[in-house]
């Protein structure tokens, strides 16, 4: 057999984010080792994932169907909006099994430094969600960092006149840690956002 | 080689899954890039540490010539985060911040740059007007780079009789040019003799007392205006945060 073909695998999986030459060595052989048809199934998975996936036309996650199954859903609450910075970030509040309504990737966030504009995300089109009624939440998850910030602070200010509730997801300490190695940012939030129990 | 400084943090760029490589501006070194690992993730030791503005002690390690050392810890010894929580003195902020990027060079240590910066950082204060503040530092840091545009006297003859009479600033010079000295075709912003006069004493002031300077609007607009001319010119682009009209109203769609 030639060395070629196992190279080859081994730079294309180089190529994906946090592997190395040597976890790349060690995955090439391990799909070596796997049954033919398990392999054929993980490469047709690629292919299609490349083929098929699209963005929602009214909330922007990665889809293979357009509207997405979320929005087609006819069991979640449609009057709540989730603003998620990512799709990947859909996943995650997903998986907490705690919050049924809908999502709208803004597909980045703002970023005066990195030329990062408002009309580069899917703003504009939440806007027209919101305008068109029906919904009474949107709850702004975008990530705790200043980037998220701002694009949470910059949505409130655009859907204000429209009078419909926008909250914020809490900040505060990861479930685990040790209030000792907070740091004062952090601390300072959880404090402010504090509530009676 | 383990340095350690203290550093003010002008820029977080995501790089890899959860890693950032943050832009410094230091106190020993000037501008430095550090590579940071993992702060992205829940449980980082960085916390907060690394978001822009935020005032810290590091500790960084790689080899003197290093183009990416590796942040080993970030103390934090003044967060700034009311700044980043307020809008427009974020976007406003980050003009600045745009600016030092851009003019300074890497690794060269400028210690009026970065007492400019700490300076401007202790004294906005988040929802008042602070635009003196933003304009003087503006021409405070073009002063330190070597880009002060030529306000009191003619760019060519240096005749210095313009004070009174305003004058028109030649864009390609980065100067005024008197009538005598005029290129004909070239582009040319027409200042007034009010704004001229109050750039000109505006100046001479000290950064801690600028909170007492009562200025009309126009004229600072004009100033403001001529300044953001200038350096559009130097950089041959606008400032990237120019887009968000100056953090004047969030509302410019």
């Amino acid at each position: 057999m030639s060395q070629g073909i196992i190279d080859e695998l081994i730079n294309n999986l180089t190529k994906l984010p946090g592997i190395g030459r040597k976890t790349a060595q060690r995955l090439a052989f391990y799909i070596l080792s796997m049954p033919a048809e398990e392999a054929r199934a993980m490469a047709a998975a690629i292919i299609d994932v490349k083929e098929k996936a699209l963005f929602c036309s009214v909330c922007f996650n990665i889809t293979d169907s357009d509207p997405c199954d979320i929005c087609s859903s006819t069991t979640r609450d449609k009057g709540r909006v989730c603003v998620v910075e990512e799709p990947s970030n859909i996943l995650a509040v997903e998986r907490t099994r705690s919050f049924d309504g809908m999502y709208h990737v803004l597909l980045g966030a703002l970023s005066p430094i990195d030329g990062i504009t408002p009309d580069r995300l899917k703003i504009n089109e939440l806007v027209e969600r919101v305008k068109a009624g029906g919904i009474q939440e949107v709850i702004m998850a975008t990530n705790p960092n200043t980037k998220g910030e701002v694009t949470a602070r910059y949505i409130t200010e655009v859907l204000k006149p429209f009078g419909i509730t926008i909250s914020r997801i809490a900040y505060g300490l990861p479930i685990g840690s040790d209030i000792e190695f907070a740091d004062e940012v952090t601390l300072t939030k959880a404090l402010e956002g504090r509530r009676e129990v | 080689m383990l340095s350690r400084t203290e550093g003010i943090v002008l820029r977080s760029s995501v790089f890899g899954e959860a890693d950032l490589i943050v832009t410094y501006l230091t106190t020993d070194y000037g501008l430095v890039k550090v590579f940071a690992k993992s702060p992205r993730k829940m449980k980082s030791r960085f916390g907060s540490s690394l978001e822009p503005f935020t005032y810290s002690k590091i500790s960084f390690i790689g080899k003197e010539d290093a183009n990416l050392p590796r942040l080993t810890q970030s103390d934090i010894i003044t967060p700034f985060y009311a700044l980043r929580d307020d809008y427009n003195s974020f976007v406003s902020l980050c003009e600045i911040l745009e600016l030092l990027m851009h003019f300074l060079p890497e690794r060269d240590p400028n210690a009026g740059m970065f007492s400019l910066l700490h300076k401007l950082l202790s004294k906005i204060r988040p929802g008042e007007g602070n635009e003196l503040y933003y304009l003087y530092c503006k021409v405070r840091f073009l002063g330190l780079a070597g880009y002060l545009p030529k306000l009191d006297a003619c760019g060519r003859c240096s005749k210095q009789t313009l004070e009174g009479a305003g004058g028109r600033f030649y864009v390609s010079h980065g100067a005024l040019i008197c009538d005598a000295c005029k290129t004909d075709g070239a582009a040319a912003i027409t200042l007034s003799q009010s704004a001229l006069r109050f750039y000109l004493s505006f100046m001479k002031w000290n950064f801690s007392n600028i909170d007492r300077v009562k200025a009309p609007a126009p004229l600072v607009s004009e100033i403001a205006g001529l300044i953001d001319a200038h350096i559009k010119y130097i950089m041959s682009r606008p400032l990237k945060t120019a887009a968000f009209n100056g953090g004047k109203g969030p509302l410019k769609r």
